[in-house]
């Protein structure tokens, strides 16, 4: 990376890099839209270069986001993934081939990429996000994610808002989010502690829609309430001691017969193998063109941020969040969507609390009451490992009591985070525990 | 442990595997139209956002794509397009481009043509083979007059594509008649009740399932259809107003009322589910039946109206279904029930009223067809599918009249017609992207006028080498375009708005020439994507296309829809 | 050397506190459920444990009606709330195999805000209320346990009785039940 760099600066600014030449026609020329400030040319170009960028997720985003910041000029890309390959990623995963059925995605991915992009280089991980820790995602300028799940983003959103260090600038990891659905799409920005997060905006995801479970019990009346009850209530009954692997086609058939058979019962048309194995598996439809567009707003987004090319969505005051839907001709909505005061992650950051650690529980408690800002009288008090004291309910009142005599380092390690929740504020308070002895 | 479940007689096949995740979209007869269909794309310039649209469409299945593009792989091509190697240079770029798509998909035929576009035209059948056409500027315009020409007589749909920096545009150029009876249109907007004109089996099923209502015990009474309620107490409204069903707002809301007091609170559950439903369904589902104005303009249609021999089999129907209009004064029931709180043979029974009038209906507008098919003695028998569907989805067919796009030539101002008066009023709405829109029609009186061989491919860019010059001259082409916009619509603009507008103008010319014809990466993946989706619309004839122009502020990531 | 020893030790805790175990934080999930736990009201017939307290997201609910045919029960209830709370809904089972129209014999419990009408601004509260009022109004209509339901619509006396010999451990036709009396 250092030599890339190297040859940028000696080479010159302009049309020095044949392969580049459209990239740098951007880079070199200042628009009616840069900030005044901006420095066009070598900055610009180096930002880019330098920049270290992770990519979460590796499926029909994932492919799409490696491939367009390899080609907007990113030259330190980070990938993760657990999944493997399946034949039905093939309709618009595009790295991946017939013969990488049941290889690693980031893996498979990032070799592809490295491949047809010469001077790219792609650091797959296999695995969780949560395997890493805050050194891990530090080292990031930004993060773009491509996931389907709600819950992973709520975690990597979580842990970015708590990394945020107010004394270093570095600590703000801009949070790029696309997700798709059918036609439709979107794609945010998000500044971590500045802007609206993930679980401010998690409104935005409608819940699954469910049906009463005594309607599949009793009074059935669509196809999807006969494979639900086949789901749900009679491989329990029949089948208890086998674990329900959705991708087991055997697995699968045994539920569609199952709904076929209670479907004939109550004359109710319609059950077909597919639509058991989209009920089973919540299957979202998902095509190539709306991905395209997802990821390509999302590194559109990400190279501006880089380069300062022009201005980006999620600048604090100004829109964050492109909503997209593409079935009747194309419409897209760009907002604003505001942060929430009350927001469980972002609403009340950390603290650090100086404390003494030979000091026992009940007089932290007791010190806690007379904190100016905050006066927490009765507080409930966690870490992400232990219970450490609960008011209510009364067992476990009685079960975290004895924590109270105990002395703080036996609790909790120097720099660990608490929460606490007082029924006097709606919001839990943040603090971490820093060791003055 | 149990033995385990035999096969299914119909499990997924490979390819219904593969295409799973999009066959629940367009399903089996979207998926055959795709992959019946050959797209032609005529690339220019960097090239990219032509090929990423076709991997959107190898991707998916598209039967057979073709390439024409006569350009030579340089070291640029390699970092801007992802399908193109190193080992590529000095080759032809339709040839890798080509052989690098069709990796994506076995199932997928690709070709390459490396004649330049004028000579490829200048045989007048060179287009008929294709099922649509996909150009990219910049084009020499004469060249892209006579594509557009010749792609209107065989009725291909024509797409003309620009991407430059930050911004993109496209216009679609279909055909005068382009109809659509599978739109997809959204499951709430699709149900239709008739409470307020039942047919004599729905009444009759509606009185023998309130029979006694007051009577029923708790749980015969909480699993009454809501569709049997509201019709029970609209026969009761009926017979204190004078036989009308509910007027106007303050009518429903006194019948909402009225449905509401007959709910039981004294059960275990303190309310009836099957009552909250009828409630919460008086206003939406008690209008009178009338049609869309797309359905309307179906109606009306000159080609709805005098049929010939030669006449598609969708007015054929469309005629018949008039017919029936006419006579009925509602359209054939679709015959789809929405899931409501009722015992499961109550709602199967319900659920085969529906049925069956929608059987009988659709039984009428087949004989129709039938009888008009005799009467041109047309030689192709409608299939009976195609009548059901359309009977299906009446309500909500859509025809889009194809338009050709501008094309400028040299010496030549853009004319509007009738598109001028709403094109003015734009102007000034800070939300519509139409000034961007004017920006590129500014860039192509650029291309235009500075073509350098004649041949389309190695036109001049704005911003290529002198962009300050450049910018100056494409904002004067704008504001002349402006100019003869608002002259042309003879609408008056006041001087604030006037200057607003030129500035506005002004910026997007700047941005544009900034880019001195690059294609960034992003923005030709994101347009590729726009584009492949419009394809894939225009050529399954399912949901609504483009109609006819979107525009892309890859700036202030915002898209504008624009019908000129 | 001892004194080297456990200066060595110190060494390796402070490496291995710069390094090695991440600090990880409160999880919104379990924010969210401590501030529900707070806020619970549980009276006299209702119990929690938890069997590992640390735990917050895995607990059982016992309750212990003190009116109604369920009367002198004690039931249990296990509650397993997973990371993605409160968008999810916490799953909750019933552990015995008891006589009632809305729990059918696996422990599915048929409680509208459990499925179908969960929303994120629902508390734990709510559903241990749902639970409460399902002993105390047992709903024939929709039932989960079809024979309970039947049994309860046709002759509510004799419900009664066979809801006293469930819960004495006895069986109600055919179907052994487990003994959950005080």
């Amino acid at each position: 990376m250092a030599e890339d760099a190297e040859s940028i600066l000696t080479n010159g600014p302009y049309n020095s890099r044949p392969r580049w030449k459209y990239l740098d026609n951007i880079l070199n020329r200042p628009g009616p839209f840069t900030d005044p400030d901006w420095v066009c040319g070598e900055p610009a170009l180096e930002g880019l270069s330098r920049a270290k960028i992770l990519v979460i997720g590796a499926g029909g985003l994932g492919c799409e986001i490696l491939k367009n910041l390899a080609l907007s000029g990113f030259k330190d890309i980070h990938v993760i993934d657990m999944d493997t390959i399946d034949v039905s990623n093939l309709n618009r995963q595009f790295l991946f081939r017939h013969a990488d059925v049941g290889k690693f995605k980031a893996e498979v991915a990032a070799r592809f990429v490295e491949k047809r992009v010469k001077g790219v280089k792609i650091t797959p991980y296999c695995g969780k996000i949560q395997d890493k820790d805050d050194d891990y995602y530090m080292q990031f300028a930004m993060i773009v994610c491509g996931l389907d799940s709600i819950e992973a983003r709520r975690w990597i959103n979580a842990t970015l808002v708590g990394m945020v260090d107010e004394n270093d600038p570095d600590s703000m990891k801009p949070l790029i989010d696309g997700g798709t659905e059918g036609f439709k799409g979107q794609a945010r920005v998000i500044f971590p502690t500045m802007t609206s997060c993930i679980e401010c905006q998690l409104d935005m995801h409608a819940p699954r829609a469910a049906v009463p479970l005594c309607t599949l019990a009793t009074i059935p009346r669509q196809p999807q309430h006969c494979i639900e009850w086949a789901h749900i209530i009679a491989w329990e009954e029949e089948r208890k001691d086998i674990t329900l692997d959705n991708d087991d086609p055997e697995h699968i058939t045994w539920l569609y017969q199952k709904a076929l058979k209670r479907a004939q019962e109550f004359n109710i048309p319609g059950v077909t193998y597919s639509m058991t194995q989209g009920v089973v598996k919540n299957i979202i439809p998902a095509i190539a063109s709306t991905n395209a567009i997802v990821a390509a707003s999302c590194c559109n987004e990400a190279f501006k941020i880089a380069s300062n090319t022009n201005p980006f969505l999620g600048f604090p005051g100004t829109d964050n969040y492109m909503m997209y839907t593409g079935d009747v001709s194309v419409y897209t909505y760009t907002f604003q969507h505001v942060k929430k005061a009350d927001c469980p992650v972002c609403g009340n950051l950390a603290k650090d609390l100086q404390v003494n650690s030979n000091s026992t529980l009940q007089e932290f408690i007791e010190s806690l009451a007379e904190r100016p800002e905050a006066q927490l009288k009765k507080p409930t008090i966690r870490t992400e490992a232990k219970s450490l004291y609960y008011q209510s309910p009364p067992t476990l009142e009685k079960q975290t009591r004895p924590n109270l005599s105990k002395k703080l380092y036996e609790l909790v390690s120097d720099g660990e985070e608490i929460a606490i929740q007082d029924p006097a504020f709606q919001i839990a308070f943040k603090f971490k525990l820093v060791f003055e002895n | 442990m149990t033995g385990t479940t035999p096969p299914p007689l119909h499990g997924p096949t490979s390819k219904e595997k593969k295409y799973d995740r999009q066959l629940r979209l367009w399903a089996a007869s979207g998926q055959a139209a795709l992959e019946q269909s050959h797209i032609l794309l005529i690339n220019s310039g960097p090239g990219v956002v032509g090929v990423e649209t076709l991997k959107n469409l190898v991707l998916p299945g598209v039967g057979h794509f073709t390439i024409l593009d006569s350009a030579i792989v340089t070291e640029a091509d390699l970092g801007v397009n992802f399908f193109l190697e190193e080992e590529h240079l000095g080759g032809f770029r339709a040839e890798h481009s080509c052989t690098l798509l069709k990796e994506l998909n076995p199932d997928v035929q690709g070709s390459y043509i490396t004649e330049p576009t004028e000579s490829f035209l200048s045989k007048p059948i060179a287009l008929k083979p294709y099922t649509l056409i996909l150009v990219t500027a910049p084009i020499n315009p004469q060249l892209l007059s006579k594509l557009s020409a010749n792609a209107a007589t065989f009725q291909i749909p024509t797409f003309y594509i620009h991407c430059i920096g930050f911004y993109s545009q496209f216009s679609i150029h279909l055909p005068p008649a382009f109809p659509i009876v599978d739109t997809h249109p959204d499951p709430e907007s699709t149900s239709d009740l008739r409470l307020l004109t039942p047919w004599p089996e729905l009444s009759q099923f509606a009185t023998e399932k309130t029979k006694g209502l007051q009577e029923m015990s708790h749980h015969d009474h909480g699993h009454v259809p809501y569709i049997c309620l509201l019709l029970h107490y609209l026969e009761e409204w009926k017979s204190t107003h004078d036989g009308q069903v509910p007027q106007n707002y303050k009518d429903k809301t006194a019948f909402k009322a009225s449905v509401a007091q007959g709910e039981r609170r004294n059960n275990p559950e303190g309310g009836e589910e099957n009552y909250d439903e009828a409630v919460a369904a008086v206003l939406k589902s008690l209008n009178p039946t009338s049609i869309s104005s797309a359905v309307r303009d179906v109606f009306e249609a000159p080609e709805c109206k005098s049929l010939t021999p030669e006449t598609s089999g969708f007015w054929i129907i469309a005629h018949a279904m008039s017919i029936f209009y006419a006579t009925h004064a509602v359209l054939p029931l679709p015959g789809s029930l929405p899931d409501m709180k009722a015992q499961s043979a109550d709602y199967i029974q319900l659920q085969n009223v529906y049925k069956s009038k929608a059987r009988h209906d659709l039984a009428e507008v087949l004989s129709t067809v039938r009888t008009l098919e005799k009467k041109l003695s047309r030689a192709v028998v409608i299939d009976e599918k195609e009548v059901e569907a359309f009977c299906k989805n009446a309500a909500h067919i859509k025809m889009v009249r194809g338009r050709p796009f501008h094309i400028v030539l040299p010496g030549e101002t853009v004319r509007w017609g009738d598109r001028a008066k709403k094109a003015a009023q734009d102007l000034t709405d800070p939300e519509s992207l139409i000034l961007l829109y004017i920006a590129f029609l500014a860039i192509d009186t650029f291309i235009a006028t500075h073509d350098v061989d004649g041949l389309g491919c190695a036109a001049k860019v704005a911003g290529g080498d002198d962009w300050e010059s450049d910018t100056e001259e494409v904002e004067g082409i704008a504001l002349k375009i402006i100019d003869g916009l608002i002259n042309e619509a003879g609408t008056s603009i006041d001087e604030d708005e006037y200057s607003e507008i030129k500035s506005r103008a002004r910026e997007y010319a700047q941005e544009l020439v900034r880019a001195g014809g690059s294609e960034l990466h992003n923005i030709s993946a994101l347009t590729g994507g726009l584009v492949a989706q419009e394809v894939i619309k225009v050529v399954t004839k399912q949901y609504i296309p483009v109609d006819n122009t979107c525009v892309f502020d890859g700036v202030r990531s915002k898209s504008s829809v624009l019908r000129f | 050397m001892l004194k080297i020893w456990s200066m060595k030790q110190k060494q390796q805790q402070d490496e291995s506190a710069a390094t090695g175990p991440k600090k990880k934080k409160v999880t919104a999930a379990q924010l969210r459920v401590q501030k529900d736990l707070s806020e619970l009201s549980l009276g006299s017939t209702m119990k929690t444990n938890f069997p590992n307290p640390d735990d917050i997201l895995n607990f059982t609910l016992t309750i212990e009606p003190d009116e109604g045919m369920y009367k002198g029960g004690r039931f249990n209830f296990s509650f397993a709330i997973n990371q993605n709370f409160p968008h999810d809904p916490p799953k909750v089972k019933c552990t015995q195999k008891i006589y009632h129209p809305n729990i059918d014999l696996e422990g599915n419990v048929c409680l509208n805000i459990l499925r179908e009408d969960w929303k994120p601004v629902l508390n734990l509260n709510a559903v241990i209320v749902g639970l409460q009022f399902l002993f105390l109004e047992p709903n024939a209509s929709d039932p989960l346990n079809k024979e309970a339901a039947e049994d309860l619509k046709s002759n509510r006396e004799g419900f009664k009785r066979n809801v006293r010999s469930a819960m004495g451990g006895g069986s109600v036709k055919g179907q052994s039940y487990e003994r959950v009396l005080k």
